[in-house]
């Protein structure tokens, strides 16, 4: 008897298996649900009007919103239009985070969004694709004694999207225009305490700079990093993931390197699924909170980026080898048709990445979006690389039509063929049936969490406990597609069991007596109890 | 009526509140420069009672937010008022500074009342997010180890904050079991949940590709026009109640119930109120109400701004009037305006 495990497997130890599997995905989403905090924090921040006086200046240059040394302040613009001050001496300053609190490594990265309040008024609106340059420094310290450190300084122009929604009247003077989000800064690592933020909106009115917006009111930031407790549960359960997957990638590579003949291509893609999801797994983040690795974010982008490619590529590299239609494929280059449109989606989005992550790395305030050029080819990347998917949904789609419209044939033939040809059949019939299931399961548990989690407010409350459905959807469908590929490499590694016990299995290596996972023809010794079971379901 | 209330801080209510009217160290304005370094003497706030001193003192640092949230309450109920006969009129040299007017339980002392509720706890919002505040928000109720909240789970909603400092200061005063505190009470509350309803959800993506796959939301605050806008549709459809008296262990207390069994009994959202409004026509020291004689009123509107609902019938008049106005303006920003000065002739009606 070869083939793969699951289909030696007796009905009562894949279903012990299945509920070990399933105890653990309830595991996971447990410490996400119960242990983690929610995912994100998003911490509002107003920005306090400073005025830079002319002797100020040559002191510092940055201006702190509160605490010792703090700026002359501004209440509102009326103010500083009864003092004389100028637009171009009024600066705006955020401290993040907020006093008696600091950052911490834990927190990952930090992104923030820019919001403008702007009040209507009927001789000065905004004007149509009004511009907003602004002047951003950011500093850093890390005890509240010492000087400000400048991490970054730049020039940077964002769209002013806003609309009034009621009527432009004079009654209307004073109500605020709804404008949409602006991208403001990312920064891959939160390796400092305390970040000072000042922006400035320079007037020129020759060129034309920060003419026609309206009157601004007042700067909001917002500023999202990663709680400190969700990272922990996080790297926690990575740590923990990382081992597993590599102890059962070893065992299933050995398994497949014990038989006479060379890995045939579905069992490499499998392995190279382990690799991709160890790639995922090992906790490099860990170095995160001793060093300063701004470029975290982009790997792990990356990072995902590999395992998803890796995923889908497998499923379609798995359908044609179950096709049944006698023709040998067995290479890679044979799928390029549905391997194509991944490899080709996944490079567009590696390109935006790093079109927008990439510089980042360089000036934490750059956005693609921030620019007309920008947000077209950004635009066009995504829509590249949705078209790509389409595609391989399509093949993908079509490929397992194929495989259901072969097993139907096959089935009516079924009886009439000889017990070692019918069993072959009927194995992969089984095999493919059950990944079939495992994966529409799997992928309608992601689809259906990732709804949940985005509509639903972030916590539900359960009695006196609070669960969090986002920490919940994340650790749980991390886990999940974890236990997948633990689940793939362990049943459908190739079966030893003929040789019944562990001496003989190095011998069984050279016999070549090994079945191929794909097409090839073996003879069986006697169907086991779940061969026949699903023999039968096959037939009906 | 007075604008000029820079100087004016206010804790509502005439005398029943306290009208922090003369704290100039918490008047807001040109002050608020130095009230860093200015420490906030709350014993020197006239009209506040022991629960609020008590919370003065703990909390001294949100005092001028407090005092803010009131300002911003006032000018947005004479905004929602400017064209009616009672417009929200504001005496300084009192410490009641709305007059008498809200001695009686009228819908217009439901309006103040809620409306500057609302005003504290929005400005105290703002404050906290402004980082000038340092005991928002971040407290521990979250998971982890004491005093790594923030670094655990996060903060909470600065909201609940603002709304917090709201009771606890405004309905500080209303303990008493009579009518008038039981409508107080409700009507400030009115006004605080009128600012969590309005709240609303601002979400970003940021996950892989800046995809969906993570969303970050958080809720954020309208400008308080709408949250005007909003009390005023609540002073239009107030209910009105009526008292009732119960005898129990403590004394006689009193509740209201809604006056019409056939209409909706009154949410947390609703204003209430058990007395008539006087009709604001004729000058009555006793009422409170300033008359509306010389008052501006539109010739062309039908509604209650127009001259003949304004001026009660007794008729209007007229006037033109040449006026030095700004045109042609260039505008930046802030502050700079340069414009041409230009003549128009308007004609003014006034109320007889």
């Amino acid at each position: 008897m070869a083939g793969a495990i699951i289909e030696n497997m007796s009905t009562k130890k894949l279903v012990i298996v299945g509920v070990i599997l399933l105890l653990f995905q309830a595991f996971a989403f447990m410490v996400g649900g119960l242990i983690a905090p929610s995912p994100t924090a998003a911490v509002h921040y107003l920005a306090t009007k400073c005025v830079d006086n002319v002797k100020h200046r040559q002191d510092s240059k940055w201006f702190m919103p509160w605490g010792p040394n703090q700026c002359d302040k501004i209440r509102s613009f009326d103010e500083a239009m009864a003092k004389h001050i100028e637009a171009n001496n009024i600066v705006f300053a955020v401290h993040i985070p907020m006093p008696y609190k600091e950052m911490s490594p834990w927190f990952q990265f930090m992104l923030v969004i820019l919001q403008f309040d702007i009040a209507f008024k009927m001789y000065n609106q905004i004007e149509d694709g009004a511009l907003v340059t602004i002047d951003v420094g950011l500093a850093y310290r890390d005890d509240t004694m010492s000087e400000w450190t400048e991490m970054a300084h730049s020039f940077e122009q964002r769209k002013l999207s806003c609309n009034f929604t009621t009527d432009k009247t004079f009654d209307n003077e004073g109500r605020h225009y709804e404008c949409d989000l602006l991208p403001f800064m990312e920064v891959g690592s939160v390796a400092h305490k305390y970040y000072l933020v000042n922006i400035r909106l320079p007037v020129n009115e020759r060129k034309k700079v920060n003419v026609g917006i309206g009157e601004i009111k007042d700067i909001r930031l917002v500023g999202i990093h990663q709680n400190g407790g969700f990272t922990k549960v996080w790297f926690a359960m990575k740590t923990f993931l990382t081992p597993s997957i590599v102890i059962i990638m070893v065992w299933y590579w050995r398994r497949i390197s014990m038989m006479s003949r060379p890995p045939v291509l579905l069992e490499k893609m499998i392995l190279a699924l382990g690799i991709s999801m160890t790639f995922i797994n090992i906790p490099v983040e860990w170095f995160s909170i001793g060093f300063n690795w701004t470029w975290m974010l982009l790997f792990g982008d990356i990072r995902q980026g590999v395992f998803y490619s890796m995923l889908l590529s497998f499923w379609i590299i798995f359908c044609g080898e179950h096709l049944m239609d006698h023709t040998e494929r067995n290479r890679i280059s044979v799928y390029w048709k549905q391997v194509g449109p991944i490899v080709f989606g996944s490079f567009c989005l590696f390109i935006f990445d790093m079109c927008e992550r990439g510089v980042q790395l360089t000036n934490p305030f750059y956005s693609i979006w921030a620019s007309e050029v920008g947000t077209e080819l950004a635009m066009a990347f995504i829509i590249v690389a949705g078209i790509c998917a389409c595609l391989y949904f399509l093949f993908l789609c079509f490929m397992v039509f194929q495989v259901f419209r072969n097993i139907s044939g096959k089935r009516s033939s079924l009886p009439a063929m000889s017990k070692a040809r019918r069993l072959h059949y009927e194995g992969l019939i089984f095999r493919f049936k059950f990944l079939m299931l495992v994966t529409l399961t799997c992928a309608a548990m992601t689809v259906i969490f990732f709804i949940i989690s985005q509509v639903n407010e972030g916590h539900w409350h359960w009695g006196e406990h609070t669960v969090q459905v986002n920490s919940a959807f994340f650790t749980g469908i991390y886990g999940m597609w974890n236990l997948y590929v633990f689940a793939i490499m362990f049943l459908y590694a190739p079966s030893h069991k003929r040789y019944g016990d562990e001496q003989t299995r190095d011998t069984g290596a050279s016999s070549g007596e090994d079945i191929q996972l794909t097409t090839t023809i073996t003879h069986v010794d006697g169907p086991t109890e779940i061969y026949k079971m699903t023999g039968k379901e096959a037939q009906e | 009526m007075n604008h000029d209330q820079t100087e004016i801080v206010i804790w509502f209510e005439v005398k029943h509140f306290c009208s922090l009217v003369s704290c100039r160290s918490l008047a807001v304005g040109h002050q608020y420069s130095s009230l860093g370094t200015q420490p906030i003497l709350c014993g020197s706030i006239p009209g506040l009672v022991p629960k609020q001193l008590r919370f003065c003192r703990n909390y001294v640092e949100i005092m001028p937010s407090v005092a803010e949230g009131v300002k911003i309450g006032i000018q947005e109920c004479q905004h929602q008022f400017r064209g009616r006969r009672w417009n929200c009129t504001t005496v300084s040299n009192s410490l009641a500074i709305f007059g008498p007017v809200l001695d009686k339980a009228t819908r217009e002392s439901a309006f103040v009342h809620a409306i500057a509720s609302a005003g504290v706890a929005f400005a105290v919002t703002r404050a906290c997010a402004e980082g000038s505040a340092t005991i928002c928000g971040c407290d521990t109720r979250h998971k982890g180890p004491p005093g790594e909240g923030w670094k655990w789970g996060g903060c909470s909603e600065d909201v609940e904050f603002g709304s917090m400092v709201s009771r606890e200061f405004a309905d500080a005063r209303e303990n008493r079991p009579d009518a008038r505190s039981a409508m107080n009470r409700h009507n400030n509350e009115a006004g605080r949940v009128s600012v969590n309803d309005n709240m609303f959800l601002k979400c970003k993506c940021h996950g892989l590709s800046g995809s969906c796959e993570v969303k970050t939301c958080w809720w954020s605050q309208p400008d308080f026009r709408v949250i005007g806008d909003y009390m005023k549709d609540k002073y239009d459809s107030a209910s009105e109640m009526v008292v009732e008296k119960h005898r129990e262990s403590r004394g006689w207390v009193e509740t209201l119930r809604p006056k019409y069994n056939y209409f909706k009994p009154p949410t947390e959202r609703d204003l209430v109120y058990y007395e008539n409004s006087p009709n604001f026509c004729d000058p009555n020291p006793h009422t409170g109400s300033f008359g509306t004689r010389d008052r501006a009123c539109n010739l062309t509107s039908h509604g209650i701004d127009g001259c003949d609902l304004l001026c009660c019938g007794r008729g209007h008049n007229t006037r033109t009037e040449k006026r030095k106005e700004k045109c042609h303006c260039i505008f930046h920003w802030c502050c700079y305006v340069s414009c041409q000065e230009c003549t128009r002739v308007y004609d003014v009606h006034t109320c007889k």
